[in-house]
Order: C-alpha cells, then sequence, then structure tokens
C-alpha cells in the first residue's frame, strides 16, 4: 500500500532530463561568494578578514546564536572582499568572497571514522550545530535547533524525506541510490536522539530504484522502515509528509514537534552522517542542474559558493538553439525565479531549472474569470477553499478571508495556482493577503503599545 | 546566456485545463443527446440546434464589442450555452424562439451580471423559463412526454402506466430534442469520470428526487414508475448539465450536497403538486438563487480543524474503483433495466406472487375448501395451455373438495386483455353453475377508473348470477344484467367476457362432460 495525504496535483515530472545523471564533484574555477546569511535565523559573523588564508573546510563565519549556522570554506584561496553582494531573490547581502586558487587544499580528508557507539546524544548535536548543518530540503532551519525539541521523549517518529516531489530534480534521487547506507546511518544518529522514535523513510513511487536500494540499506534494521508515497506534489512538504505518515493533521501555528514528529531531508541526514562520524562540515550539498534549455543536466555534489553561472557552463551551457527564458533555483514549484544567474549557490539551494519557455506567460495569455470550478479546493493539501478565499481577498475582504476561510492556514505550496484552469494567480493573491493581514496586525499591535 | 529572464512568483508551471479544455468537454459530452436529438427529431432540430448556437455566440461578440471588453468568445462558455438551451427546446419549436433565447441568456442572464463566472443563474436555463413564460403557445410540446412532464397526482400514476420507458430512454418519445435518456447518461457520467462535474450533486439531486418521488408518489419503490419520472420532464438533463454548472453551484461539499438534495426535493415536489410541465427547470433555478447563500455559510474547514480529538489514522491509497468502470456500470445497468420495461428483471418475484395470489383467490372464491387440485377430468378438456372461450382464455380449472372429497366447486384461471394489459382473474362456480365470486390475479388497470373493478360495487354483482350476462351503462335492471364501471367500460367489458366465457365453460365442458 501506498501512503499518501489529502489533494494535491501531479505536474509532469519532466525527470527524465537528468534522473540518471550521476552525482558528480565539480571543481569551481572563479571566486568563491559566501552570503552570512544562508540560514533562517541570524546571520552569521565572519571570522576571518580580508587577506586571510582560507583552506577547504575551515570555518569562515560563526553563528550567532543559537538559530544560526556555522558557514565554512568550500575552496582554498585568500579572503578578497567581505562586502555587499547579489544573492538569490536579487537583494544585496553581505557575503564573504574568497579568490579561489583551484587547489582545493582542505584541512583534512575525513576519511578517519569514529566509534559511534562512544558517542552521547550531546555529542551527536554539538557535532551537528559545530558542522553548520542546515535544513537542505530547501528551508535552511538550522538543524541543531530541530534535533533538540522540548520533549525528545515524545517524539514518535523521526521521517526521512526523499520524497522530492518538485518536478525536474533529481539529486535526491541519485543520493539515495548512491549512498543509501549512509543516510540510513544518519537517520540511526538521529533516532539515537529520540529514545521513542521510529524512523520511516518516505521516498515517491517514481523512484523505484532509490527506493530498493533504501529498503536494502535498512534492512535488518528495527528501528526504521521505508515507505513508498504515491507520486503526487507536495508530498515532500513537511506538512504532507506528517498528514501521509501519521494521519495527523495541525494547524499553522503548531510544528511538526508539537505533533510527535521531526522531518529530515534525505540530503540533511547525508550530511549529519558526515559531520557526526567524520567530521566533515557542512560545505558541499547535492544539487541537480537541469531543464529543457540545458545542454547536459547533471546532478552534482556542489560546493557552496559556486556561482550559478559557472555550474551552468560546467553542463554545457545553454543547448544551441535554444533560448533560456526562465531561471529557476529549484523546480517549477517552489523555486525562486532569478533575474541573473551571477550569485552564488547557497546550502539550502537543491537545483537550477532553466526553461525554454515560460508556462506563466501562456497562462496569462489563457485568464479567463473564474468558474467556481472547485478544481483548487479539490487540490489543496491543507483542505482550504482558495476560490472563496480570493473572492474575499479581492473583495478587500480580510476579515472573512482570515477567520472563516481560515486563510492564514494556507502553506503557500501553489497546487491551487497550479491546477486552475481559468489560470487565476492564485497563491500571489494569498500571499498579498496573508502580507496585508500580518502588517495590519503589527500596526494594531503598535497602537495597543 | 542570452535574452533575458522572466521573473514570476512561483509556482512557474500550469496544468494542462484551461476553460475552454472544460467547455469543449461539456460539448462533447453533449454530442450523444444531439446526434441522437437530430436523428430522432430531423433537420428541424438541427436548424433549432445550429440557430441556437450561432446566436448564442453572435450575441456574445456583439456584447463585448459594445461593452468595450475583450471577445470572450474563444471561451467556448456562450457555445455551451446555446447546445444546452436548444436540447431543451421542442423539436417542433418555430426558428425564432431559439435565437430570442440564446440572446436572452447570453445578454441578460450572463452579460449583464458580468460575463463568465459572474450569472447567478444558469443562462440557458433561465433563458428557457424566460420563453416558457413569455412564448407559451410556441413553447408547448405535444403529445405523450407532456403527460408526464405535467404531472399532478393522479396524472403522474396515469403516466405511470400509458407511458413507455423504453421510448423515452432511447430518446424516441415525443419531448424535446435532448430528451434521450441514454445519450445523456453517457455524457453525464462520462463528465463525471473526467472528474469535470462533481458527483456530489448530480447524483444528490437524483436521490433527492427518487426518494421523493418513492415516498409521496403514492407508487412506493415501484422500479417502473420510478424510471418513468426519473426518465421524463428533463430530470437527467437537470441533473448532470444544468445543476452541476460550476458558476451557479456552490463549492463546498457539503454545500453541493444540500444544493444537490434541495433542487432534487423541490423537482419532486413540483413534479407531485405543481402543475406545470416544467418542474425541474424552476427547481435549478431556485437552487441556483441559492448558491450564494450557501457559500456564505458553508464552508469547509482545513483538515486540521475538522476533527474533534485527537485520532491518529495513517492515511493509505483508498481503494478507488475508476470512475469510467462506475459510469459504464451504472449505464449498463440502467439500459437493461429500461430496455427490458424491468419486466424481466423481476419477472421471477412477480410469477412467485402471483401464484401465491392466485392460489389466495382460488381459496376464496370458492369458500370451505379444504383442497384444491387441477380436475383430473378436466385435464384434457384443457391440455396444457388452456383454451380459448370468446374474447377470454381459460388457463386452468380447478376442482375443489372437502375433506370427504365432496365436489364443493370449480375455480377457473382466466385471462383476459383489460385496457392496461392483460387481467388475469378467479372465477368460482357452484357444483350447479352458479357465480360464487370473483377475484383478480393480476390487474393493471387505470387508478381511479378501471381498477374499481376490485371494489364491491362491481365485483359484487357477480355472486349468484348464471346464464349469459350482459353489460348495461347505469344500473342493472334485469337479473343478467351487470352494471359498468363509469369511464371504463374496456375493464367493464373484459371482466364481463371472462365471467361470460367461464360460464360458458361450465355448460360446455364441465357440466356437458358429466
Amino acid at each position: 500500500m501506498r501512503n499518501t495525504f489529502h489533494g494535491g496535483v501531479h505536474p509532469e515530472e519532466h525527470k527524465d532530463l537528468s534522473r540518471e545523471a550521476r552525482l558528480r564533484q565539480y571543481d569551481p574555477q572563479g571566486e568563491m561568494v559566501f552570503p552570512l546569511q544562508q540560514h533562517i535565523g541570524k546571520p552569521a559573523k565572519p571570522v576571518v578578514q580580508k587577506g586571510d588564508e582560507v583552506l577547504v573546510g575551515q570555518k569562515i563565519a560563526e553563528a550567532d546564536g543559537f538559530v544560526s549556522a556555522h558557514i565554512y570554506s568550500s575552496c582554498s584561496g585568500k579572503v578578497k572582499a567581505i562586502e555587499k553582494r547579489r544573492v538569490l531573490g536579487g537583494g544585496m547581502t553581505e557575503c564573504i568572497v574568497i579568490d579561489n586558487d583551484k587547489q582545493f587544499t582542505a584541512v583534512s580528508d575525513w576519511t578517519e571514522r569514529d566509534n559511534e557507539t562512544k558517542l552521547s546524544t550531546d555529542d551527536i548535536v554539538q557535532r551537528v550545530q559545530e558542522a553548520g548543518i542546515v535544513g537542505l530540503g530547501g528551508a535552511g532551519f538550522p538543524t541543531h535547533v530541530k534535533l533538540k525539541p522540548k520533549d525528545p521523549e515524545t517524539i514518535d517518529y523521526v521521517i526521512a524525506n526523499g520524497a522530492e516531489c518538485e518536478p525536474y530534480l533529481t539529486c535526491n534521487d541519485q543520493l539515495m541510490r548512491t549512498h543509501a547506507p549512509a543516510i540510513v546511518e544518519g537517520l540511526e544518529l538521529v533516532l539515537r536522539l529520540f529514545p521513542n522514535a521510529e524512523g520511516i523513510i518516505c521516498i515517491e513511487d517514481n523512484k523505484p530504484e532509490a527506493i530498493h536500494a533504501m529498503e536494502i540499506a535498512a534492512s535488518g534494521k528495527q528501528r526504521i522502515k521505508v515507505r513508498t508515497m504515491i507520486t503526487k506534489y507536495p508530498q515532500g512538504g513537511e506538512r504532507s509528509l506528517i498528514q501521509a505518515v501519521t494521519g495527523i493533521d495541525f494547524p499553522i501555528s503548531k510544528l511538526p514537534a508539537d505533533v510527535g514528529c521531526i522531518v529530515q531531508n534525505v540530503g540533511t541526514l547525508y550530511a549529519i552522517q558526515r559531520a557526526v562520524l567524520y567530521h566533515e562540515p557542512l560545505f558541499r550539498q547535492c544539487f541537480t542542474l537541469t531543464g529543457e534549455a540545458v545542454m547536459e543536466p547533471s546532478n552534482f555534489f556542489v560546493r557552496v559558493g559556486t556561482s550559478y553561472a559557472e555550474l551552468l557552463e560546467a553542463c554545457g551551457g545553454v543547448k544551441p538553439g535554444k533560448t533560456a527564458v526562465k531561471a529557476l533555483a529549484g523546480g517549477p514549484m517552489m523555486g525562486i525565479a532569478m533575474g541573473s544567474l551571477d550569485v552564488p549557490i547557497q546550502k539550502q539551494n537543491n537545483g537550477l531549472t532553466l526553461l525554454d519557455e515560460d508556462p506563466v506567460l501562456a497562462a496569462e495569455k489563457q485568464m479567463t474569470a473564474c468558474l467556481h470550478c472547485g478544481r483548487c479546493t479539490t487540490v489543496c493539501p491543507v483542505g482550504l477553499m482558495p476560490q472563496l478565499m480570493a473572492d474575499a481577498a479581492i473583495a478587500g475582504n480580510l476579515e472573512r478571508y482570515e477567520k472563516k476561510l481560515y486563510g492564514l492556514e494556507c502553506i503557500q505550496c501553489g497546487s491551487c495556482t497550479v491546477a486552475c484552469p481559468a489560470k487565476r494567480p492564485l497563491m500571489q493573491t494569498f500571499k498579498q493577503a496573508k502580507a496585508e493581514i500580518q502588517e495590519k496586525k503589527k500596526r494594531e499591535g503598535a497602537g495597543q503599545k | 546566456m542570452n535574452g533575458v529572464l522572466n521573473l514570476s512568483s512561483s509556482p512557474h508551471i500550469r496544468d494542462r485545463w484551461t476553460t475552454p479544455y472544460i467547455m469543449r468537454m461539456v460539448v462533447l459530452s453533449l454530442l450523444p443527446a444531439t446526434v441522437v436529438g437530430i436523428i430522432v427529431h430531423g433537420w428541424q432540430a438541427f436548424g433549432i440546434i445550429a440557430l441556437a448556437i450561432v446566436s448564442a455566440v453572435a450575441a456574445e461578440w456583439v456584447f463585448d464589442k459594445v461593452c468595450h471588453k475583450p471577445s470572450t468568445i474563444w471561451d467556448g462558455s456562450a457555445v455551451v450555452t446555446g447546445l444546452l438551451l436548444a436540447l431543451s427546446l421542442g423539436p417542433k419549436t418555430p426558428l425564432y424562439i431559439p435565437v430570442i433565447g440564446s440572446v436572452f441568456a447570453i445578454v441578460v442572464c450572463k452579460g449583464c451580471f458580468g460575463g463568465l463566472g459572474k450569472n447567478f443563474i444558469n443562462p440557458a436555463l433561465a433563458a428557457r423559463c424566460f420563453l416558457l413564460i413569455s412564448f407559451a403557445n410556441a413553447m408547448t410540446i405535444k403529445p405523450s412526454l407532456d403527460a408526464v412532464a405535467s404531472a399532478t397526482p393522479v396524472g403522474a400514476l396515469k403516466a405511470f402506466e400509458q407511458v413507455d420507458i423504453t421510448k423515452m430512454f432511447l430518446g424516441t418519445a415525443d419531448g424535446v430534442i435532448g430528451s434521450s435518456i441514454l445519450a445523456l447518461l453517457i455524457g453525464g457520467l462520462l463528465l463525471w469520470s473526467l472528474d469535470i462535474i462533481h458527483g456530489q450533486i448530480c447524483f444528490s439531486v437524483l436521490i433527492g428526487f427518487t426518494l421523493l418521488i418513492g415516498l409521496f408518489g403514492g407508487e412506493g419503490f415501484n422500479p417502473r414508475f420510478l424510471l418513468a419520472h426519473l426518465c421524463g420532464g428533463g430530470v437527467v438533463m437537470g441533473a448532470f448539465f444544468m445543476a452541476t454548472d460550476y458558476v451557479t453551484s456552490p463549492v463546498s461539499r457539503l454545500g453541493q450536497f444540500i444544493y444537490g438534495c434541495l433542487i432534487g426535493v423541490l423537482g419532486g415536489v413540483f413534479r407531485l403538486w405543481g402543475n406545470t410541465a416544467d418542474s425541474f427547470s424552476y427547481a435549478i433555478i431556485i437552487g441556483n438563487v441559492c448558491t450564494p447563500l450557501i457559500d456564505t455559510y458553508i464552508v469547509q474547514k482545513p483538515l486540521a480543524y475538522r476533527k474533534i480529538g485527537k485520532t491518529r489514522r495513517v492515511k493509505r491509497e483508498p481503494f478507488r474503483i475508476p470512475k469510467p468502470v462506475i459510469a459504464l456500470t451504472i449505464i449498463a445497468v440502467i439500459a437493461g433495466l429500461a430496455l427490458s420495461g424491468v419486466f424481466f428483471v423481476t419477472k421471477d418475484t412477480i410469477e412467485e406472487q402471483a401464484m401465491l395470489e392466485a392460489a389466495a383467490a382460488y381459496t376464496s372464491v370458492i369458500p370451505g375448501t379444504k383442497s384444491l387440485k387441477n380436475a383430473e377430468e378436466t385435464a384434457d378438456l384443457l391440455g396444457d395451455d388452456g383454451i380459448d372461450q370468446g374474447n377470454a382464455h381459460i388457463n386452468a380449472c380447478y376442482v375443489g373438495k372437502d375433506g370427504d372429497g365432496k365436489v364443493l366447486g370449480y375455480a377457473l384461471s382466466i385471462t383476459v386483455k383489460g385496457f392496461g394489459g392483460n387481467i388475469i382473474m378467479a372465477l368460482g362456480l357452484t357444483p350447479e353453475g352458479e357465480v360464487v365470486d370473483i377475484a383478480f390475479t393480476e390487474i393493471s388497470e387505470t387508478a381511479g377508473l378501471g381498477m374499481k373493478a376490485q371494489e364491491p360495487e362491481f365485483k359484487g354483482q357477480f355472486p349468484g348470477k348464471s346464464g349469459t350476462l350482459t353489460l348495461v351503462k347505469g344500473a342493472a335492471s334485469a337479473d343478467n344484467e351487470i352494471s359498468a364501471i363509469s369511464g371504463a367500460s374496456v375493464t367493464s367489458n373484459a371482466v364481463t367476457d371472462a365471467v361470460n366465457a367461464g360460464l360458458e365453460f361450465f355448460r360446455t365442458a364441465l357440466k356437458g362432460g358429466n
């Protein structure tokens, strides 16, 4: 039996472009840029100065407080500057720029394995924190914070997220196929923190090789099971996975830990294994560069700080005869449209999708009035009624939007927008309405003080 | 990198479904009914359909032009409106009617409220109602189907006996152009299989209607009766194509269910107690009007807020029979039921019931009988299939005897053709050849008229009679006269003929043979 959640959509997968491409290491030749903010929380503080020599795996910025993460260099060379650079999303943030000497001299080769039986639970969390690991699924939430819930006894499930529901992306698929034992070890390390938890590895059924590899790796492990999920977006969303595994739906004000779940991306689990057993800090992660406009779609172990543009060149650049009209950091569902590729890859980034045609432009031409067909309601994984929410938001009735229609529960997965036959920009409307409501609340809060 | 990269907010892909796709599928699913309508009703029907569609599209184009709005004719909704309107018109409707209707639907019902997605009533249906009120004569559909549609309580029952369900099912009966239930069902279930229309609406309409008719129609859940009602008066068309119109139906599942039930029940109420032929159109219009109210108050909560108390249940892939399979099965079953006129499905039960009733009837016509057996001495007279006697047919003859073997009388089973099919009756005779009593084992005459044959007023005239009986209108004056039921001379004649045949059989075969 395959598990699933309520609603969801099944956009065209396009995974065939890169699904068989093996993960390869890429050593960039250009300068490397490390934004100080590559995670949710406070930006890190630089611990190097202009002119310092750094090695691969050397700490260049330090976490500022508990909800923050260290940043390590992924190349060797000289610190060129600490200055504002353009990053993903178009803004300028403080970055450490390193002049790459192309030698990749490392502080260690991280091959000596620690005896894991001697590690205490505190050691595990401490090493994860030291390695600067953040959620590699895309959110970039510092992992050591997630691993320290108030009451570890109440955690029933540690869910390894290998769903990879985002169309186009295939790097987690490749990672699971080639590094299954390491991922299972990572999961076992996490399970040691939660004495009552069961480890569930969730993989969508469009990745049979990955399921097979993970099943072999997990066989004989009492506390770990592999579950096959129906291929459906947003299966890899934290809430959807918890719904599929436990049957629990919980309001947006609650965290997964409140309902006894910890969700970790398989990439993160791999990083945890490397960090805890080999002391390897997080300076590289798996990454897919794909899309119809790419010459040679590939999966990489990419070094943090590499420029998107350079990685694209490593894939042979844009296919002759094609024009890239849209570049997405990530996949087409959650990805951020990029105005320029000259920005660095950050820790939590896992893909670049280069499209040769823009479905959004095509959709704008096909837009009609809302038919009230109810497709958005059918696909909403939260169980909301997007068409009524849009009506309320457009009419400016934020009271109804928030109270009657629970508009703030929207997880902004975009399923409604994909499904809409009238091609209405639903999610964009909701983002705006949400922002307006939060703005209003802030103002009211300020007024009361 | 060459060129400029487009920026937009995620998600960056879209589904294949578009508004024109939905409209195309609706038109496609209406095609079977359209084709059947044209084949059955000929070229005028084709003319009506073509005119309705063309004028709907033209009206939309002109309206957009006049209002300086971008043209919306390519979304396909005008085609759907025109086609739906045409299919709900009679095949002999004058050709100006569909034109007026389409223009009214597009301009008044849709355009004036802001175009697609803003209208509060189904344009095709509203136009039909407008035409019914404004052009009552031109809109009247002549013969028999109207009998069903114009159902008064008595009329409904009358219809039950007179309407040929098979014809209605295939669409060869007189009615609107799109009256082929089979074709509409194929189309409707196709739309449902493709997830274009919501099952909550169409099935709750049908269920609500069936329940109401079954409970209050006076015939119980008799499948023939229910099918006759379901097949007539646009119920199927309404349930699958009119009530499910997106714009004018609620959004939440519960709301859709309430809306569907409301329409079904109202349709049934209008059918049983109203006096209009278009009960269903009005029921759907009322449903449409209630939609904004339902949408305002019946809103589904997010999943996290629905459950009271935290029950942990793992969500598994639900076992579902694929919708197309269900759809085909429904069509097959209904087609089978209708085509066999329900007879074969219920044949065994009917026969069994008939046997029991017959046994009761035979004993009732010869009081004091302990044993009934097919008289040996008459077996050779009748043979296996019985014999014809006058206008009637003698099926069997039984000799009733008491415990001592003394002959108490004879019971004859006689079949005679009545107004509503065969009447099978039991006739009891004394050993001297006098009528003891008559009883009916099978009778399906017109309610309130022919059915009065079962009442003592008519039936009670027979006991004690002998010889040859004559039927008279008004009160009987002579000994061998029987007073006919007023308004049901066919039935009265049939029963009298049957009794005469039995008496004749007694004189020639039973008595003579003795």
